[in-house]
């Protein structure tokens, strides 16, 4: 009976040796996953400043928002980069209502098509063409609300059926998109995202700080208030000259 | 390392993916290490959230418990049970179905390939081989006890 009972508190360290590979291994495993989720989540936002020497944009792209408004927001963006989706649905609606609508900032969007991203030429030229009857806002929110729908072969398609749907005339729309009339706006629209060093979408410039990734209201916000402030400085300081 | 013990360490690596997964979905993360991949896309469409949670979210409660199940059948006092092992070939069954709808969403639906989806839809496939593996004996195990309790 004693020799039974001493095997068995043998087996159940034997068995216990047989698990500390097991511990050791699960034990690894968690170290490495945290570790790695603790720094992918504390890793900073793809910050950077750009030269002073590279102008403002004026005259190109779309605008949202008053002229008079103190500031300025410019997004590099491809309607096909579901980043750029992410913002748009999501937050930019809220910067739309409460900060473009009252008057507090100006938004630029630019297209910066990612050269891998197959339909997003079609795409880009189909709300410049929707913009020639006044129509781009729309046409851009009903692009990122369709992501899942037009990315795919025969997306000229997809996209005519958007067009049509918020209101614009598909015979101007048609031609507009058969002849590519804007082609040469878009590439000077991503030739100068190059050379604020765009790389990513989307980025945005607040002032002359890019921010290379989604952003979301209240960082947008806190951002927009820097320039205003940085805006209502530099005005005072001219007017004490 | 039994097999038991290797199922719990891959459903422990699964649950790791589906968290990274789960905590972009919820802002934690800023930008996913994907490579040539669209896993923005898929993250983004409306496929990428399932009732109240995302499906990142689920991805992890599940393999919480199927780590949980794998860790309760390599102690002693389980080793011998037939429920447990059933119930893990039952949950991992699910997963290798429900992995397979959502990379049939992926290729015919939402026409981009997340990679982390694909490394978790590999790992449910082991972890139903190894639960697969596993019942067989348990099954075999339980077979010929009774011929040799007759012998006694």
């Amino acid at each position: 009976m004693a020799s039974k009972k001493t095997k068995t508190a043998a087996q159940v360290r034997a068995a216990q040796g047989g698990k500390r590979p097991f511990y050791a291994l699960v034990a690894v495993i968690m170290i490495v996953g945290i570790s790695t989720l603790s720094y992918m989540s504390s890793r900073p936002k793809s910050v950077s400043y750009l030269d002073t020497s590279v102008a403002p944009i004026a005259n190109t792209g779309h605008v949202i928002g008053s002229d008079s408004a103190p500031v300025e927001v410019v997004e590099f963006g491809d309607f096909e980069c579901g980043a750029c989706g992410s913002f748009a649905n999501l937050t930019e609606p809220d910067v739309r209502a409460r900060l473009v609508l009252t008057g507090q900032v100006r938004f630029r969007f630019m297209d910066y098509p990612l050269p891998n991203h197959r339909y997003s030429g079609p795409a880009h030229m189909a709300a410049w063409c929707a913009s020639e009857q006044g129509k781009f806002w729309e046409m851009h929110d009903a692009l990122y609300q369709n992501q899942d729908r037009w990315p795919r072969p025969r997306a000229e398609r997809v996209l005519a059926e958007l067009a049509q749907r918020i209101g614009v005339g598909m015979e101007q729309y048609d031609a507009c998109m058969a002849t590519g009339k804007y082609a040469a706006q878009i590439k000077a629209n991503y030739e100068e995202g190059n050379r604020r060093g765009v790389g990513s979408t989307p980025t945005f410039f607040f002032g002359r700080k890019a921010i290379a990734q989604v952003v979301g209201f209240d960082e947008f916000k806190a951002n927009v208030d820097t320039m205003v402030l940085a805006a209502k400085a530099a005005a005072a300081a001219t007017k004490k000259k | 390392m039994t097999r038991r013990m290797l199922t719990a360490l891959v459903a422990l690596v699964g649950l790791f993916v589906a968290l990274y997964l789960a905590l972009y979905k919820a802002g934690v993360i800023g930008v996913l290490a994907c490579g040539a991949g669209s896993c923005e896309t898929v993250q983004l469409s409306k496929w990428a959230m399932l009732g109240p949670a995302s499906v990142a979210a689920w991805g992890v409660a599940y393999y919480v418990v199927v780590f949980a199940i794998a860790l309760t059948v390599t102690t002693e006092r389980f080793a011998e049970s037939r429920g447990f092992p059933l119930l893990l070939l039952g949950l991992t069954t699910w997963g290798v179905i429900f992995s397979a709808w959502l990379t049939y969403l992926e290729l015919f639906v939402i026409h981009a390939i997340c990679r982390w989806c694909v490394v978790s839809a590999v790992l449910v496939v082991v972890l139903f081989v190894l639960a697969l593996l596993d019942w067989r004996q348990v099954r075999g195990r339980s077979a010929v006890i009774p011929s040799e309790a007759r012998n006694l």
